[in-house]
């Protein structure tokens, strides 16, 4: 893998793991001051524009490389979440969850590489 | 924190779970959509197409990005509900559901390892899933 393709399947998996944050914190905020505000109208624009990064970014490398290729590093964004949401949202983590997600990720990477 | 906004959910189509169905079902039809349609447009010699954006001319990609903004707009209802370290991991069926669609419609073979991988994705499931159950029984 060349350093272009690994700065770019970093530079995606970054980008899509930061929107969910920021797309959860929106939609939490509306559960107590509703729709009808600038921060859940800034967070949700900012939660697409990383998106929307992403996509490009996926859909570039989905021309050079395999689906399956790629798929160990989709992978790699279930750990990712799951403690940067622990971390940044203040989210339980429990055993379960924990090991629940380390399963999800060693058997995507497993699939992949089939 | 993570559970408190499970307490008040909505029934019916309204229901974070069945959206959570939903916007994986989106998911999985716009990845197929979007690997051929990148495929078929692919200039893997031209730099600009780094950025992916050359994938629009592909009808296929359009197809899979009205998916992705329905799954998207699920996504977004689903958080309102459902912790991201509960909706994330169980999201991620799709990478289980890619291969058993292969072997179940489309006759592919599916090697020993891989079946490990899905058998490991499906314990992993069940254990993000077990804590959500003993909730909603309590409810």
């Amino acid at each position: 893998m060349s350093f272009l393709a690994f700065f770019f399947i970093v530079a995606s998996l970054l980008s899509f793991v930061t929107a969910q944050l920021v797309l959860k914190r929106a939609m939490e905020s509306t559960r107590k001051s509703g729709f009808r505000n600038f921060q859940f109208f800034a967070r949700v624009a900012g939660g697409i524009t990383l998106m929307t990064i992403s996509f490009f970014l996926t859909l570039g490398l989905l021309q050079r490389f395999d689906l399956s290729y790629l798929y160990p590093f989709q992978g790699l964004s279930v750990i990712f979440i799951t403690v940067t949401a622990a971390v940044v949202l203040k989210e339980k983590l429990n055993w379960q969850l924990t090991i629940g997600a380390l399963l999800i990720t060693v058997g995507i990477v497993l699939v992949s590489l089939s | 924190m993570t559970n408190q906004p499970m307490r008040h959910r909505p029934a019916g189509f309204a229901n974070p779970w069945l959206q959570l169905v939903l916007s994986v079902l989106c998911v999985l039809a716009s990845e197929f959509l979007l690997k051929r349609g990148a495929a078929d447009v692919a200039e893997p010699e031209s730099a600009w197409s780094w950025t992916g954006v050359n994938g629009l001319a592909s009808p296929l990609v359009w197809w899979a990005i009205l998916l992705i903004i329905a799954s998207f707009v699920s996504w977004l209802y689903v958080l309102r509900y459902i912790p991201l370290t509960i909706a994330f991991p169980l999201s991620r069926v799709v990478d289980i559901l890619v291969p058993l669609g292969c072997w179940i419609f489309l006759g592919e073979f599916i090697s020993t390892l891989r079946w490990c991988g899905i058998a490991l994705v499906v314990i992993g499931l069940a254990l993000v899933a077990k804590p959500i159950a003993q909730i909603e029984e309590r409810l």
